[in-house]
């Protein structure tokens, strides 16, 4: 499928969703088409609401007025910012994650995250950079239509950072359609074909990467950048 | 009687095995056991349900089974007597008065501990998983499935909970059981029925073998809750 042709197709589509916990309106009025094929980049800051908008995009949270159309469970993923680990070996989380697998193709996605050595090893006692590998490769194994990833990179080293981004821009290549938060700049711009940005649980400003850094048009995305 | 002669007498029936004492064990750990296994079969199921599922008639169920935790052993005693006496609806099945009826009365007195030990255990990480189910669609069946694999360790400290409260009961047993010689004589009512005798050296050695039972238990539990969180497999 073409760039141009993909990025007329709509992965998941949120219309008018708000969402409400304890009297506060967490997501208000939300309408956004995420197309296919691309890596649309979630900005703003703590608290904006980009980790619950990737929530409600995924179906783990049900909004409470809108609607959202997206492909079907088994075709998407989300890697959350913090892993949730099983308490098990590498492997056996691996294979919760992306069961029916044959024994070389674990072999090789172990390889490819440099984490061979440690399949046997109790999955929560991985390191930071180790667990969110592997919950990663977990998630892509599986080669889903629409991954979600939120803030995959938080807290680890260069190395771990330049995996996640390497696996990211090839899970694109092969069609997946990847919507991330993050709060490195040089990393969205490094990934991002576009950008939603959000304040105070609305989207403020939706344009492609270039424009949105090079000229943001709302005043709340300058003042972000600038500070960004 | 000096006051050393029933631990000179204890410590002669221990370390001669005397045949009845052993007997008196071996029958003591079958039943309890039994307890323990009976009451982890119906009640691990029970707590992962609890946990997991919302359902009309959860919280009565929760409710219902922590005050179950504090029934007393002997009111547990009368109704396992009233079920299974020859008038009884139980009646049929002949067991008053022998160790089946003993086992009954322990799986009543520690499945309230099996099932909310577990709901407690199988609680927290279903709230630590719930994300990540929801996320990769797991189903309620898988859920539960995954809950008790993850929850192993924990579950095998839960059992040694039970067994330690099962091994030490007394009231309930003695009611249903009648402390027959060679029958349902257990550990706690001979020590009962012995020192009511005056007989206090095979109470004391039994009451030295319950001890050691518990402390067993005990090292047990911690070792395993060290090991494994150190593992990262605690919960």
């Amino acid at each position: 499928m073409s760039d141009m042709a993909s990025q007329n197709t709509a992965m998941v589509t949120a219309r008018n969703v708000s969402f409400s916990a304890d009297d506060q309106l967490l997501l208000n009025d939300i309408s956004v088409r995420i197309a296919s094929g691309n890596i649309t980049m979630v900005l703003g800051h703590n608290g904006a609401g980009k980790t619950l908008l990737l929530s409600a995009l995924h179906g783990l949270i049900s909004p409470q007025r809108g609607t959202i159309i997206g492909p079907a469970r088994q075709k998407q993923k989300m890697v959350f910012q913090k892993p949730i680990l099983l308490r098990r070996s590498a492997r056996e989380y691996f294979e919760f994650l992306c069961p029916g697998l044959d024994d070389s193709t674990v072999q090789n996605w172990f390889q490819k995250a440099q984490l061979g050595p440690r399949m046997t090893t109790p999955a929560r006692q991985l390191s930071g950079g180790e667990s969110q590998k592997l919950a990663l490769i977990g998630a892509l194994a599986s080669q889903p239509d629409l991954l979600f990833l939120d803030e995959p990179t938080a807290h680890l080293d260069f190395e771990s950072i330049g995996f996640i981004e390497s696996q990211i821009t090839a899970a694109r290549k092969t069609g997946t359609t990847i919507v991330m938060t993050s709060h490195n700049r040089a990393q969205a711009e490094r990934l991002a074909e576009h950008v939603i940005f959000m304040e105070n649980g609305r989207i403020v400003e939706m344009a492609c990467a270039n424009t949105f850094f090079s000229s943001p048009q709302t005043q709340a995305a300058k003042t972000y950048l600038k500070h960004y | 009687m000096e006051f050393l002669t029933p631990f000179k007498i204890a410590f002669s029936l221990l370390f001669s095995a005397d045949p009845e004492l052993m007997a008196i064990i071996r029958l003591s750990m079958t039943i309890s056991l039994s307890a323990v296994a009976c009451s982890l079969l119906v009640g691990l199921p029970i707590g992962a349900i609890l946990a997991s599922m919302k359902f009309p008639g959860r919280q009565a169920i929760i409710i219902l089974s922590n005050t179950l935790l504090s029934m007393p052993p002997v009111v547990v005693g009368l109704i396992i007597y009233i079920l299974v006496s020859q008038s009884g609806p139980l009646g049929w099945t002949g067991i008053l008065y022998t160790p089946y009826a003993m086992a009954l009365a322990q799986t009543v007195l520690v499945l309230p501990i099996s099932i909310a030990l577990s709901r407690q255990v199988f609680e927290t990480l279903n709230t630590e998983y719930n994300p990540l189910f929801m996320s990769l669609g797991i189903g309620r069946w898988q859920r539960i499935k995954t809950l008790v694999f993850d929850a192993r360790i924990a579950l095998v400290t839960i059992a040694l909970a039970c067994f330690g409260r099962a091994i030490s009961e007394v009231g309930a047993v003695i009611m249903v059981g009648g402390n027959i010689r060679h029958v349902s004589r257990v550990m706690t009512t001979t020590i009962a029925l012995e020192t009511s005798k005056g007989e206090l050296g095979i109470a004391m050695a039994l009451g030295i073998v319950l001890l050691t039972i518990a402390l067993l238990v005990n090292v047990a539990s911690q070792f395993i809750s060290a090991h494994f969180k150190k593992a990262g497999l605690d919960v």
